[in-house]
């Protein structure tokens, strides 16, 4: 069985560089190909995708999970009809209430390495027994506890990076003392690029490569429509002949030859 | 004298193989308990119990172990339950190492090690703890 590049952690090293926008879209460019997929939301101490895909409540949270009082079946949260002509989108959320917050920074080692077991265990529980396809965390940007779960429990990292110089030395950083101690399989997706049109060519991709030592999986210019959209589009469902719903189709198209 | 010669020939032509298994399972026991004293020495401690009895396997814990022990770790993590053979396959390296890295994760009191028969499997006590 080869299951290169099923579970994927999204990550950055600072917060603000468009985890959770590339994570939704990302999820929405497998689904529009026709596949099973699930985004979780694992950043715990700013939860944003409930927000963003608007869903009001849940009767159950991956903090829940987690915790171990319930089951991830009852977690999951079925989308799929936000995607029109795909697969199946479902979504797993994590709780946006202050106490909740407050009682997931509170955990200690053993609660966290109970936590990494349960992530662990998705990959039996989802991808052998629902046939999900793909399973997408969104995390929490740096070093933390819930994000090194992530990458610990995923078989691709991809990290997002903007060109920012405090970002780029801390993706460096990371890509170093952390992605490659768990050697785990890493793809940078610069976002946010300015004068993307005249950089993209070889040569930048390149210079990235040289940078980072990690292959590129994507450029994403900087769209004044992202910010327009305050958070609030689903592109491959709502723009699909925006550039950027070609550029996230084209990366899921990556990563689905390699797995 | 000569009676005693024959009868372990005999034993030895009817089971040279079980002999022969018995004897290595014999062997790996001695070397695991070698390994423990060898720990011990290197921790200065005088019992098994003093050096580490809970030691929660995190991803901190995870990322600040030497590299070939984090590697013998995550293959337990990926596989949940193995041998030393299983994680063998997984971190192409020699059986013999990987059973020495995972007994000495064993005595840091990171994973649990169960016995069922022959085999020895290895695994992260998650539930249990605390």
């Amino acid at each position: 069985m080869n299951v290169v590049g099923k579970i994927i952690a999204v990550h950055s090293y600072k917060g603000g560089t468009g985890k959770t926008l590339l994570s939704v879209n990302l999820a929405a460019a497998f689904t529009k190909r026709g596949k099973k997929v699930c985004l979780f939301d694992l950043d715990f101490r700013a939860p944003s995708l409930a927000t963003l895909l608007k869903v009001e409540k849940a009767d159950h949270w991956l903090n829940d999970y987690l915790n171990g009082t319930c089951e991830i079946e009852k977690v999951l949260m079925d989308l799929t009809d936000r995607i029109h002509n795909g697969g199946k989108l479902f979504v797993g959320l994590a709780n946006q209430s202050t106490e909740a917050i407050r009682d997931m920074s509170a955990k200690d080692r053993k609660w966290e390495m109970r936590a990494l077991g349960r992530l662990l265990a998705l990959r039996n529980s989802l991808l052998d027994g629902k046939g999900i396809d793909y399973l997408i965390f969104d995390t929490s940007p740096g070093l933390q506890y819930s994000s090194i779960n992530a990458i610990v429990s995923s078989d691709l990292v991809i990290v997002a990076t903007t060109s920012d110089r405090s970002d780029v030395d801390g993706t460096k950083r990371m890509l170093k003392e952390l992605y490659e101690l768990f050697e785990k399989k890493t793809e940078i997706i610069l976002n946010k690029v300015l004068e993307a049109p005249t950089r993209s060519g070889k040569d930048f991709q390149a210079k990235v490569k040289d940078i980072y030592q990690v292959p590129l999986l994507g450029i994403v210019p900087c769209f004044c429509d992202i910010l327009k959209a305050e958070g609030n589009t689903i592109f491959a469902e709502e723009k699909p002949d925006h550039p950027f719903t070609r550029i996230l189709d084209e990366m899921a198209n990556t990563i689905e030859k390699s797995a | 004298m000569g009676n005693i010669t024959v009868a372990k020939q005999e034993t030895l032509g009817k089971k040279p193989l079980q002999i022969l298994e018995k004897i290595r399972e014999n062997l790996e026991k001695l070397n695991e308990k070698m390994e423990v004293m060898i720990e011990l020495q290197k921790h200065d401690k005088k019992d098994l119990q003093s050096l580490s009895s809970e030691a929660p396997l995190d991803v901190m814990t995870l990322l600040s172990m030497p590299d070939h022990l984090r590697k013998t770790a995550m293959a337990v993590c990926r596989l949940g339950r193995a041998t030393a053979d299983e994680i063998a396959e997984q971190t192409r390296r020699a059986r013999a190492v990987e059973s020495a890295y995972l007994n000495q994760l064993v005595i840091m009191g990171h994973l649990k090690k169960e016995r069922k028969g022959r085999k020895a499997y290895f695994y992260v006590d998650r539930e249990s703890q605390g």
